[in-house]
């Protein structure tokens, strides 16, 4: 039928080893991986970071790094563990975990997926290129205007930061899409949306927050590039520019994106609960809503990073009034987790220690966050260390601790081999302590008046004993990595094989095999309740409590392809294409531009070439066909 | 047993809360002066009180939610390989709503003394007696500092009567700084192109450590400044002695220094605002620096600099960097860059660029600098015109260029806000350079904007100083 003449410069691999059946694939597990893999990497790399500006500031007056080297670290460290680590491992969970827990064989657009991997990879890779040309970013993960305009930051290390973040966010819109589209569409026949996993719950919600969160800073990245790049006035106040704006679109994003990191966490230790509690979770319906009323509510509490910026009374009250607010749905959260594992039979494997010290942490993130809902308070707290150690509590304490939960607890299902409890479990509390003991003193630091983001203090303001502390415990953090680490190296070596369902599970992605095929289900399940395949090992007990009376004694299983061979789309390289194309297309607008003679024009080739490899993937990949003739299985 | 072992860390983590944070919160003593507890003044304290009524909620909360936990963990752990299941429990609805619920009146608890403070910290109280006005004007990375009832401008460190509301008027120069004196308020955030109000009153006598607390850059670490409250009769006197001259300088290498000063550091750092209207000019002036400085950054190497007049009676140096002493002074001027990374100093002042600072300028300079204080109070004869009487024409010439000239012109030939006069003479006679100062708009030097020099300005100075000021010019 297809007669339309393309080059076809590529054509479609066709093993499936290889490094080029990776870099061509469209599977969402092996998207997953790379996913985890690559943000594995910038934890590494961002912890070496916070390891750096722990150094240097062990004690009063030390000159282990330059001030700007401190700036460009503590910069660099936010940056990259909130965009290249908590949310590229919620997309590996989310890439690996849904399509297996709605019993679904791919995600909706499994090519955008790849797409979304590979822009997230390349912009990832070039905002880290600044360390190499001419220094990294230096203002902060929240760049503040006016001090990012070209006249107070004139390296191109913000430049780097914009646009890379602009890179990121184009892949995080394609991901949010993907899953969303994912979710709606794709679930197994019987699975009604209050019959999906929480973290399914959990993955939307946060899919939603980013398609609506990103396209907000992306304004402001542009505006920011343009005032950099090409002298533009959005925040220059010289110009009638306003600085505050900058403020109000980055927390715009900024607040729902702190949702876009908790939620998925939450959502996992909603998982591994009632696992290893071996109950339901309690209050289902409620945990659901609290999770959409804080993605929801989430939108309106912006204004409580800008306490100090003197928006007036009013303003101040009324953002108290909502940021109370928010508190109600997350405790909700908090004491239907505890009501599961209450009168439970409490299994406690190193994924359930880590999902008790989740709650355990996030606790203390969330009420020492009501002290600073408070604006007369944190006019005192506001830039201070009391707020590093309060969001640590909740980033740290809170998703990566839910995180490494998941790590363990969906390790055997996407390898085949348990990671080792015992090292699993050294690995839990040395992290739980050295976290504890670095974040705790910071509360008392930032109320004993120390700012945040300063790359010295002097002698005698009594910091020295708190500090030295925090480095200490930053040490044992870094301590438990390097388990975790040889965790992972002495699973790998083991012959072990996992069983396909070794925690006794509730959901789908346990009822598939260890590790899944590529075609994940072989048949599509028929979802009938709540923790399906749970009900399905223990039929009695879908009567004894839900008090339903199970459809039938059986599970009944459908064929939806007709009996014949289950097709799969067929791997391509047009995805990783337009993502090189658009990445070097945004790149060349940094500064490689020619002047258009007799004009103030300036033309940047560089964006030329990407736009045209951009294009030529664009077309590649709309003529291809999903799959080959006779590919797939 | 296990329940013991696992109790253990719990119980002494309670027992920290109950026993050692409190304690830690009262022992606030000379080693904290930045603690946001054992405060010093209205504001701080009620911003104090309603931390700890928040805190101790929290407390209470955290031991029962943190101890429920733990009690859970322990209390239904799996014995042993006990493989029956537990009771499938899937919710309980009225259980779920008092967990939603009771949050609500703990935070309404919290919610209503909060918009209270809120509203009642918005700007000082009328009913308490006269309010100090002090404008602040940051920059990166140090604090200007006006009182623009007196005339009076100084820097970096900033005296106030114990006692008095003084309501600070907050604008910066650059980039977005963060006004902060933990034991006498919470910070306000100083937004450039906009002003920011914050009042307080420190009601005790003492000095507050002060620091910029939103990061503002390289040296955003060094960015501090003091706080003095003093007695009012103090506070007076010494606002008094910041409208006196200084004293005659003493040793050679201060006076060797003055001429230093004169030539190399004067077009960004002033002496003289002692001098009363100059104070008014130096707002002018500092106006002029920055518009220069934002018209041309590229090529410009000016921008302003922190006010050195009486700079001896200072107690920090940098910024509240270091204490003021030879010792510091001398590594300062020596070396900013080592005692300050980022600061502009070394890229802009000329000795630096040039390479050109010797050991004897940095002494001459230090001692200059250490002798800039003013006369006691009655040790003030009536004031003259201008500066000195005696000398020469040219050095009665070069008192009154520094006075009144050295904030816009060099002596050398770089450009500041005008150009710079070295080898003037060469450039047109006596009635040139007179008309220059009379009209200044007459003629205007390509490149720089016409205006900016004010005209009438030699309606300032009397017939005697004009011609002083012509032969000291001359002899550039």
């Amino acid at each position: 039928m297809t007669t339309i003449a393309f080059p076809k410069l590529i054509s479609r691999p066709t093993s499936y080893t290889g490094l080029w059946s990776w870099i061509a694939t469209v599977d969402h597990k092996r998207i997953g991986t790379l996913y985890g893999i690559t943000a594995f990497l910038y934890f590494l790399i961002a912890g070496v970071e916070a390891l750096i500006i722990r150094g240097q500031l062990r004690e009063a007056e030390s000159d282990l790094i330059s001030p700007e080297i401190f700036n460009q670290l503590f910069t660099m460290h936010g940056t990259t563990m909130i965009f290249l680590v908590v949310m590229p491992m919620s997309a590996a969970f989310f890439n690996w975990m849904i399509p297996l827990m709605i019993g679904a064989r791919d995600v909706a657009f499994p090519r955008l997926n790849a797409f979304s991997y590979w822009a997230f990879l390349f912009g990832s890779i070039f905002l880290n290129l600044s360390f190499f040309l001419g220094g990294a970013p230096n203002a902060g993960w929240f760049g503040y205007a006016n001090l990012t305009g070209s006249v107070y930051s004139p390296g191109d290390g913000l430049t780097f930061w914009a646009l890379g973040l602009l890179i990121l966010g184009v892949a995080s819109l394609a991901a949010s899409f993907n899953f969303v589209v994912t979710i709606l569409n794709m679930r197994a026949p019987g699975m009604s949306l209050m019959r999906m996993p929480v973290f399914v719950w959990m993955s939307l919600v946060t899919s939603i927050l980013m398609a609506l969160a990103m396209p907000v800073i992306a304004v402001a990245l542009i505006q920011l590039s343009l005032d950099r790049v090409l002298d533009t006035n959005f925040f220059n106040p010289a110009a009638g520019g306003d600085p505050v704006l900058w403020q109000h679109l980055f927390w715009l994003f900024g607040h729902p994106e702190v949702y876009i990191l908790i939620l998925p966490a939450m959502g996992i230790v909603s998982e591994v609960l009632p696992v290893y509690s071996r109950k339901p979770l309690f209050g289902y319906a409620a945990v659901v809503f609290a999770g959409a009323v804080i993605g929801f509510m989430g939108w309106f509490v912006w204004s409580h990073h800008m306490f100090t910026v003197g928006l007036g009374p009013a303003a101040n009250a009324a953002f108290t009034i909502s940021t109370m607010l928010i508190a109600v749905p997350t405790g909700v959260k908090i004491f239907n987790w505890m009501g599961t594992i209450w009168g439970g039979k409490l299994r406690l494997d190193t994924a359930m220690l880590f999902s008790l010290g989740f709650i355990a942490m996030f606790i203390i993130g969330g009420l020492s966050g009501i002290t600073h809902a408070s604006p007369p308070t944190d006019a005192q707290q506001q830039d201070t260390y009391y707020i590093v150690a309060h969001f640590h509590y909740v980033l740290f304490g809170g998703s990566i601790l839910g995180l490494f939960a998941g790590g363990y607890y969906w390790w055997p299902k996407m390898t085949g081999k348990r990671l080792g409890e015992t090292l699993g479990k050294w690995h839990f509390w040395v992290m739980l302590v050295g976290f504890n003991v670095t974040f705790g003193p910071m509360h008392w630091l930032g109320l004993n008046g120390m700012p945040r983001r300063i790359s010295t203090y002097a002698e005698g303001m009594g910091w020295e004993t708190s500090n030295a502390i925090a480095t200490f415990g930053a040490m044992l953090i870094a301590v438990s990595v390097l388990i975790f680490i040889i965790n992972i190296i002495r699973t790998i070596a083991s012959k072990q094989e996992a069983e396909d369902d070794p925690w006794d599970g509730r959901t789908l992605e346990w009822s598939i095999p260890s590790p899944p095929p590529a075609y994940n289900f072989a048949r599509i399940p028929q979802v009938k309740s709540l923790d399906d395949f749970w009900y399905q090992k223990h039929p009695e007990l879908l009567h004894d409590e839900r008090g339903e009376e199970p459809e039938s004694d059986e599970p009944v299983v459908e064929e939806t392809h007709g009996g014949g061979s289950i097709h799969l789309p067929g791997m391509s390289y047009y995805p990783i294409v337009v993502a090189l194309g658009m990445v070097i297309g945004i790149v060349g607008f940094m500064e490689i531009r020619v002047d258009i003679p007799g004009t103030d024009l300036v033309f940047p080739w560089l964006s030329a070439v990407g736009i045209a490899i951009g294009m030529y993937g664009v077309m590649g990949w709309s003529l291809e066909p999903v799959s080959e003739e006779g590919g797939g299985h | 047993m296990n329940l013991r072992r696992l109790l253990r860390p719990a119980r002494s983590r309670l027992l920290f809360l109950i026993l050692v944070v409190p304690a830690i919160l009262v022992a606030c003593n000379e080693g904290d002066p930045q603690s946001t507890f054992g405060t010093s003044g209205p504001i701080a304290d009620a911003q104090a009180d309603l931390f700890i009524f928040i805190f101790w909620i929290a407390v209470v909360v955290f031991v029962l939610v943190e101890g429920a936990l733990i009690y859970s963990i322990i209390r239904f752990r799996r014995r042993g390989s006990d493989d029956s299941l537990p009771v499938q429990v899937h919710g309980n609805t009225k259980l779920e709503v008092i967990w939603t619920i009771v949050p609500v009146f703990i935070l309404v608890a919290i919610a209503i003394p909060t918009i209270q403070v809120i509203y009642e910290q918005r700007e000082p109280p009328t009913d308490q007696g006269p309010v100090l006005e002090i404008k602040v004007r940051a920059h990166q990375w140090w604090w200007e500092i006006e009182y623009p009832g007196e005339d009076v401008v100084t820097a970096n460190e900033i005296r106030i009567p114990v006692g008095q509301w003084v309501n600070f008027t907050l604008n910066s120069d650059d980039v977005i700084h963060s006004f902060w004196v933990p034991k006498l308020a919470g910070k306000v955030d100083i937004i450039p192109g906009d002003v920011r109000q914050l009042a307080m009153r420190a009601d005790e006598v003492g000095v507050f450590f002060g620091q910029c607390a939103e990061f503002c850059g390289e040296a955003h670490a060094k960015m501090r400044f003091r706080v003095r409250a003093e007695e009012p009769e103090q506070f007076q006197d010494w606002l008094d002695s910041m409208r006196r001259p200084p004293v005659e300088l003493v040793s050679a290498d201060a006076i060797a220094g003055q001429t230093l000063f004169a030539q190399n550091c004067s077009s960004c750092h002033s002496t003289n605002t002692w001098q009363g209207p100059n104070a008014r000019n130096e707002r002018t002036r500092l106006a002029g620096l920055r518009l220069a400085f934002l018209d041309n950054f590229k090529d410009t190497v000016v921008i302003p600099a922190p006010n050195l007049t009486h700079f001896a009676t200072r107690d920090t140096l940098g910024a509240g960097l270091i204490e003021l002493n030879e010792t510091n002074l001398t590594r300062w001027i020596t070396d900013p860059d080592d005692v300050k990374e980022g600061n502009r100093m070394k890229d802009l002042a000329t000795p630096y660029r040039n390479n050109s600072l010797t050991s004897d300028d940095v002494r001459q300079l230090t001692a200059y600098l250490l002798e800039l204080k003013p006369v006691a109070a009655d040790a003030v004869i009536e004031p003259d015109s201008g500066g000195g009487g005696g000398g020469s024409a040219t050095e009665r010439g070069a008192a009154t260029f520094a006075a009144n000239c050295s904030g816009c012109h060099s002596t050398g030939d770089n450009r500041v806000v005008g150009p710079g006069l070295a080898g003037l003479s060469s450039r047109g006679d006596d009635a040139y350079i007179r008309e220059s100062i009379v009209e200044p708009n007459a003629v205007v030097v390509d490149g720089f904007p016409a205006s900016v020099m004010p005209p009438g300005f030699g309606a300032t100075l009397s017939a005697d100083e004009l011609n002083d000021l012509i032969a000291y010019l001359k002899s550039l």
